[in-house]
């Protein structure tokens, strides 16, 4: 069926699709000239566009603002770090990181569903904040210094094997994890679960007189969203070697609303060129200038304004124009 | 008998008036934030940043020698242009969209980083400590209490109580509600909505930088001294009822009285979960929180 959904849903994929092309020359290109910082940056950008990704699957798709997003994507770091530093495998981490954000999101949930609008905002806010304060006291798990020494991994892909350590080997594994990711979630959004997303957006009132019960829906979202965050928070403490009690900051969910916005809500794609963005432009501004918050605050309070479509809520018409001249 | 009056005059007393005079200040920057968003329904993102750029008004001004009196009527009076022109300029411009909450929170939420990294920027990151405008304390009932607290209780009381004289007795008051009540019926009575708009904003403004002097001297000065306070301040918004001045007050000293007291028994580490956990419940049972919205009687 090819709806005006599947059309821009395919039209996403081909901006994810040039994205993953461009990412592969600057792999090629970064592990022949032997290059490390911007591989390593990359690395983290493409992280840190999975927790966008998240938060345009709650604003983009479901009409909820989340801003406590890093909730999640701290308990995967916190959960990734913990479990390789007791054993060091890959899939254990990153099937702890699912068990939990299904859990915890599922809690989460319950609390934040009960409301909606501003009240599911400020309530994100609120249960985020509360986590990374208890985070930040518990000396447990290194309080306010964090935990480090998080080992080297190998990551055991059947045929081959990846290590953390290699720069260009951990981009590509970390590209592939996030492009599956987005294959998920756009493959679950041309669901009729889905399109029920969508419609609660649209009118979350009529939704219940077509016989759905509008919380489980907002409810399976966000444990949707929450996987997704907590999936990639787990990558983080690979990529550093450490996790500290910042990734659960509001600086962290804050960001990727910004790269959410400024890249285009509730077309999936845009939080990924918007990470990508917010990251390059944040390591532009910082390197003449330690106080790059106001050229990105600037620049976010532009694209509220001006520009409210995001990146690529501006470039997908276009594309998806260019879809239908390919097939009528 | 004597032990328990011993603990009620040295132990328990003292936390309560030191859990007042942070209630006041939470109040006032409750009230900044229900009035804005009972009358506007904007979530004004910033306005911890503007508590924190009242505090660093004070601190600049108080440094060309400007005595402290004379800072809590001046910073206030600063802040009015600049929230004046925060809403004409800025809220305004997505105030018309579909989504009104979303984007202005998202706006607000841009200036209050762009606003914490300028303060950051004249000022440094470093806490500043400014010297206690009012030294000493004083013996009531045989209960030591600072001098400067109980100055701010006061300070604070009266400024709570002449916002609620306002609001509720005098005709700009009556023009504020009116607004608030049915945007379209006050223009077409002939009250000026857009002027009345972005007055309550700037005086919402005027309110969290009132909140920021009084409260420099007792915890220091510093860029994101906005942050650790909001969460708070939004607490009471929600327990309180949004948009409700009322319910600000009432929400204000309970949680603060709530704080203050069990940070008695248990870790202040704990109090923000137990605040936190207050609003939650409120929200699960009542979530129009303890009062109704401004204007809505």
């Amino acid at each position: 069926m090819r709806d005006a959904l599947s059309i821009s849903m395919q039209a996403s994929n081909a901006l994810v699709a040039v994205l993953v092309m461009v990412a592969l020359i600057f792999a090629v290109l970064g592990a022949a000239a032997g290059e490390t910082f911007y591989l390593r940056l990359a690395t983290e950008a493409m992280i840190f566009a999975g927790l966008a990704l998240s938060v345009d699957i709650l604003l983009g798709y479901t009409g909820l603002l989340s801003l406590g997003q890093a909730l999640y994507f701290g308990l995967g770091a916190y959960l990734s770090a913990l479990v390789l530093i007791e054993s060091p495998s890959f899939w254990a981490a990153m099937g702890a990181a699912l068990v939990a954000g299904i859990a915890v999101g599922l809690i989460g949930g319950f609390i934040a569903n009960r409301v909606r609008g501003v009240y599911f905002a400020l309530i994100t806010f609120g249960m985020a904040q509360v986590a990374a304060r208890a985070v930040y006291n518990t000396r447990a798990i290194g309080a306010s210094d964090g935990l480090i020494g998080v080992p080297i991994v190998n990551i055991n892909l059947g045929v081959t094997s990846v290590s953390s350590a290699s720069p260009a080997g951990f981009f590509l594994l970390v590209l592939a994890m996030i492009v599956v990711l987005y294959a998920v979630s756009a493959y679950m959004l041309e669901t009729p679960f889905g399109r029920l997303l969508i419609a609660i957006k649209a009118n979350d009132r009529r939704v219940p007189f077509l016989g759905y019960h509008t919380m489980t829906v907002r409810l399976g979202s966000y444990v949707f969203a929450a996987v997704i965050a907590t999936l990639s928070g787990a990558l983080y403490p690979m990529l550093r070697g450490f996790v500290s009690p910042e990734l659960l900051f509001f600086s962290t969910s804050g960001n990727a609303v910004i790269a959410v916005v400024i890249g285009g809500v509730g077309t999936l794609a845009g939080g990924l060129y918007g990470s990508l963005l917010l990251t390059l432009l944040k390591s532009v501004v910082g390197s003449w200038t330690e106080h790059h918050l106001i050229v990105i605050g600037l620049l976010f309070m532009g694209a509220v304004i001006f520009f409210p479509k995001g990146l690529a809520g501006v470039l997908r018409p276009v594309v998806e124009r260019m879809l239908a001249i390919g097939k009528p | 008998m004597a032990g328990m009056l011993d603990y009620i005059q040295f132990v328990l007393a003292p936390q309560v008036i030191t859990g007042l005079a942070l209630g006041v200040a939470v109040i006032l920057v409750a009230l900044g934030l229900t009035i804005i968003f009972g009358l506007l329904d904007v979530i004004n993102m910033s306005h911890g940043e503007f508590y924190a750029f009242g505090a660093f008004v004070a601190l600049a001004l108080g440094w060309l020698g400007l005595p402290f009196w004379l800072l809590l009527v001046f910073v206030p009076i600063v802040m009015l242009p600049i929230g004046y022109l925060v809403e004409r300029g800025l809220i305004q411009r997505v105030f018309h969209t579909g989504d009104r909450h979303v984007m202005t929170l998202l706006l607000t939420f841009g200036l209050g980083l762009v606003l914490e990294d300028s303060l950051k920027l004249i000022f440094g990151p470093n806490p500043y400590r400014p010297d206690t405008p009012i030294r000493g304390a004083i013996s009531v009932f045989g209960i030591f209490v600072p001098s400067y607290r109980l100055f701010m209780i006061c300070v604070g009381a009266a400024v709570i109580a002449g916002v609620a004289l306002v609001i509720y007795r005098t005709r700009l008051g009556a023009m504020v509600r009116a607004s608030a009540f049915d945007r379209n019926m006050a223009a077409s009575l002939g009250v000026p909505v857009e002027r009345v708009y972005a007055g309550t904003f700037a005086f919402g403004i005027a309110l969290a930088g009132l909140a920021g002097v009084l409260l420099a001297p007792i915890y220091s000065v510093f860029p994101t001294m906005g942050r650790d306070f909001i969460l708070l301040a939004f607490t009471v918004v929600i327990v309180g009822g949004m948009g409700s001045i009322a319910g600000a007050v009432a929400a204000g000293i309970i949680l603060t009285q709530i704080q203050a007291i069990s940070s008695l028994y248990i870790s202040p580490v704990w109090s923000d979960p137990i605040v936190f956990g207050i609003m939650v419940l409120m929200l699960m049972m009542r979530p129009q929180g303890l009062f109704g919205r401004l204007g809505h009687a």
